[in-house]
This record gives structure tokens, C-alpha cells and sequence, in this order.
């Protein structure tokens, strides 16, 4: 289930989610698994057989997933960036 | 220095962090009275490492994320006591990782990097005498859903992130923890992997790791700062934490450097409490 907003920021403004990389990625599925807010889906019948679903339900700061994936393949945007784009945009907000 | 030790290191044959595992064990074996545990051997003859295992603390040396070393250890029901990923220690110091699976000269200078890494950790908290002596006391207001009891801290200099950390500030000092929501939803915890004292942290930055047979969480630091101390008691009972994450089971406590700017991006009790209902609501949906 999506969160609509972060520290009243719309979610959707904020860039934070999973990247795939492909050329590691052994489709394990294994964060499929873990992530319990449905981030991610497969697609079996594919030739890219996992992808980003849901990228705002995705908790942010939270990067669990790429903690357990093996293979590596998981990167999250920059942290300190998030934070200091979530500043910003409560300031543009409280301006407005 | 890492001294009276069991290890139990990946020893994955296929991967170049798995090889590095294999060498640091043996270096740690060489340098001090420590013991290794094959996990080979381990899986088909474990009475002749049970002894080992029960009888000193454990350093698990996982070679990356799939954690074969780890899982062996909860599959054997063994007490993690330390715990290290060589993929993570890489991206740490900046050493890519290829597949060789000798040992080379980077591979070499990261061994010597996490060896030092673990033995200055390991004097830090055996001298840490650096604790607080502020009081901390709790009060709490409690929310039923179904049959979980949520208690959520209601003091003023208590703050919440969104991502279910406390900090409790007194002065320039804060400590802080996990809330209900997330020992409840973890369920049975079983490892607590704790910050390196006098690791500066920004806020939102990972502050330890607590890991269940559900799941494994990183603890989010409400508050930017250094880490002055952690809560020792938790390497060995981590069930505290399911126990009262507030109290015995408190995860460090920090040095403040910029509370007045972390304050933007934290809550109060009222709207904590708030936040965590709603969540309870989206699970339950």
C-alpha cells in the first residue's frame, strides 16, 4: 500500500526508489520476496524478468532490498540529496 | 584485538569476497587465539564445532549479500556476536570487487583495512566508558490493534522519523531506538548488528542493523551526530528490543551536530502517533 506523503511532502516528489542493474541482476527474485510493499513484480514470461512496479511505494531511506540482494544490483539516489530536496520543497511549499 | 573468537567465515569458493572471508578467518586464526568453523564441515558434522561455537563469542563473515555464513549460523541456532559483509566493507573503503579469485594486491590492502577495522573496533568497545549519565524516563500511551499493543513515548524531547526511530534528546546527546511498530512487525528479533563507536552519521543515515527470521531492517538515525555509545547487552540478548525498544532496548546514543536542522525533518508524539496508524491501517488494507 502507498504512503501519499513523506514528512508532508507528496511522495511522488520524491525521487527515491530501486534501481535495477541488469547486467548483475540473476532474477533470483529474492527482493520480490523481502519487500513487503510490493516495489517490485516479475514477469515471468519475459526477457526482463523483474522490474521497478511501483516505485512510491517504496519507503524512503529505506534500503533493505539491496541489503540482501547478492548479486549487488540494487542502488538507491543519493541520501543527503534526498534530504535536502525534501527541505527545499517544504520551504517552496510553505512559500506558496 | 579480535582474541577468544569462534569464526565462521563464508568461504565461498566462486566469488572473490568469498575468498577474502576464507583469508581474513585464517589471519585472525594466525594472529590470535581464535578458532575457525568450516561451514562445509559444518553442515555434515557439527558436534565438532558446537563445543566451539557455545563456548566463545561469534564473528560471522558473510562474502556478500546472500549471507550463506549468517544463515548457517541462525539454521544452528548460534548466538551472533559480531558480524561483517566483505561486499559491504568494499564499497566502505572504495575496492571494487572483480572475479579473480586470488588474492591480489587490492584485495590484499582490503584485508589489512578490515582486519585493523575490527580490532580498533574492538578496543574502542572494550574502553568505552563514554556513557551518558543522563536519566531517561519514559511515558507512554498505548494503542491496541487487534491483539498488538503499540506504545508510543509521549515525553516533549522525545522526536520520531517517519521511518519508526526515537531519539530521545537531553542536552547535546540523544539516544536513540526502533518504536513498537517496528519490533512488533519484525517480530522474534534475532541479530542486532550495532554502529562502530565514533562513527560520524548524518541523519537518515544507517545506524546498525536489526534482523529477524521475518526480516532485516537498517536503523535509520533520526539525528545526525557521532556515535559515542552503543547498547552492548543487545549483542548478546537482542530480544530486548522485542522486549521494550525503548528502554533496555535502545540501539546508541549519539553526539548531536546539527539538531536544530534535523528538527525540520522529525515529529512529535502527536504526530507520530498519527503516522503509525496509518500504517497500521495500509498493512491491515
Amino acid at each position: 500500500m502507498s504512503e501519499t506523503t513523506f514528512m508532508g511532502v507528496e511522495r511522488d516528489k520524491i525521487d527515491w526508489n530501486p534501481t535495477i542493474d541488469y547486467t548483475k541482476c540473476d532474477f533470483c527474485i529474492e527482493c520480490t520476496k523481502f519487500c513487503p510493499h510490493q516495489v517490485f513484480e516479475v514477469r515471468k514470461t519475459e526477457n526482463i524478468k523483474l522490474i521497478v512496479k511501483n516505485p512510491n511505494n517504496c519507503v524512503v531511506f529505506c534500503r533493505a532490498c539491496s541489503k540482501i540482494c547478492g548479486p549487488d544490483a540494487l542502488s538507491f539516489p543519493d541520501k543527503n540529496a534526498t534530504t535536502q530536496r525534501i527541505k527545499e520543497i517544504r520551504k517552496e511549499e510553505n512559500n506558496d | 584485538m579480535i582474541e577468544n573468537y569462534a569464526i565462521l567465515p563464508c568461504n565461498g569458493l566462486d566469488k572473490c569476497a568469498g575468498a577474502i572471508s576464507r583469508e581474513i578467518a585464517i589471519k585472525l586464526c594466525e594472529n590470535a587465539k581464535n578458532e575457525i568453523i568450516c561451514p562445509v564441515f559444518y553442515r555434515v558434522a557439527e558436534a565438532k564445532y558446537n563445543k566451539i561455537a557455545g563456548e566463545h563469542p561469534l564473528l560471522v563473515i558473510d562474502g556478500c549479500q546472500t549471507r550463506c555464513a549468517s544463515k548457517l549460523a541462525a539454521e544452528k541456532n548460534l548466538k551472533v556476536s559480531k558480524k561483517i559483509t566483505i561486499t559491504e566493507e568494499a564499497k566502505t573503503h572504495n575496492v571494487e570487487l572483480k572475479s579473480n579469485l586470488r588474492l591480489l594486491k587490492n584485495e590484499n590492502a582490503l584485508i589489512e583495512i578490515i582486519l585493523n577495522g575490527l580490532n580498533s573496533a574492538e578496543e574502542k568497545a572494550a574502553s568505552s566508558s563514554d556513557k551518558t549519565n543522563a536519566s531517561y524516563n519514559f511515558e507512554y500511551e498505548t494503542y491496541q490493534k487487534d491483539k498488538f499493543l503499540f506504545r508510543v513515548p509521549k515525553n516533549p524531547e522525545i522526536y520520531f522519523n517517519e521511518n519508526d526511530c526515537w531519539a530521545y534528546v537531553i542536552g547535546n546527546r540523544a539516544r536513540i531506538g526502533v518504536t513498537d511498530f517496528v519490533q512488533q512487525n519484525l517480530s522474534d528479533i534475532l541479530y542486532y548488528t550495532p554502529p562502530e563507536i565514533g562513527a560520524e552519521n548524518d541523519q537518515f543515515g544507517e545506524v546498525g542493523e536489526i534482523e529477524s527470521s521475518k526480516s532485516v531492517i537498517d536503523i535509520i538515525s533520526p539525528v545526525s551526530g557521532k556515535v559515542v555509545s552503543i547498547n552492548e547487552t543487545l549483542i548478546e540478548k537482542p530480544e530486548l528490543i522485542n522486549e521494550n525498544p525503548y528502554e533496555l532496548g535502545w540501539i546508541a546514543e549519539l553526539e548531536l551536530t546539527d539538531f536544530e536542522s534535523d528538527k525540520e525533518l522529525l515529529v512529535g508524539f502527536d504526530k507520530y502517533l498519527e503516522i503509525m496508524k496509518k500504517k497500521l491501517e495500509d498493512l491491515n488494507a
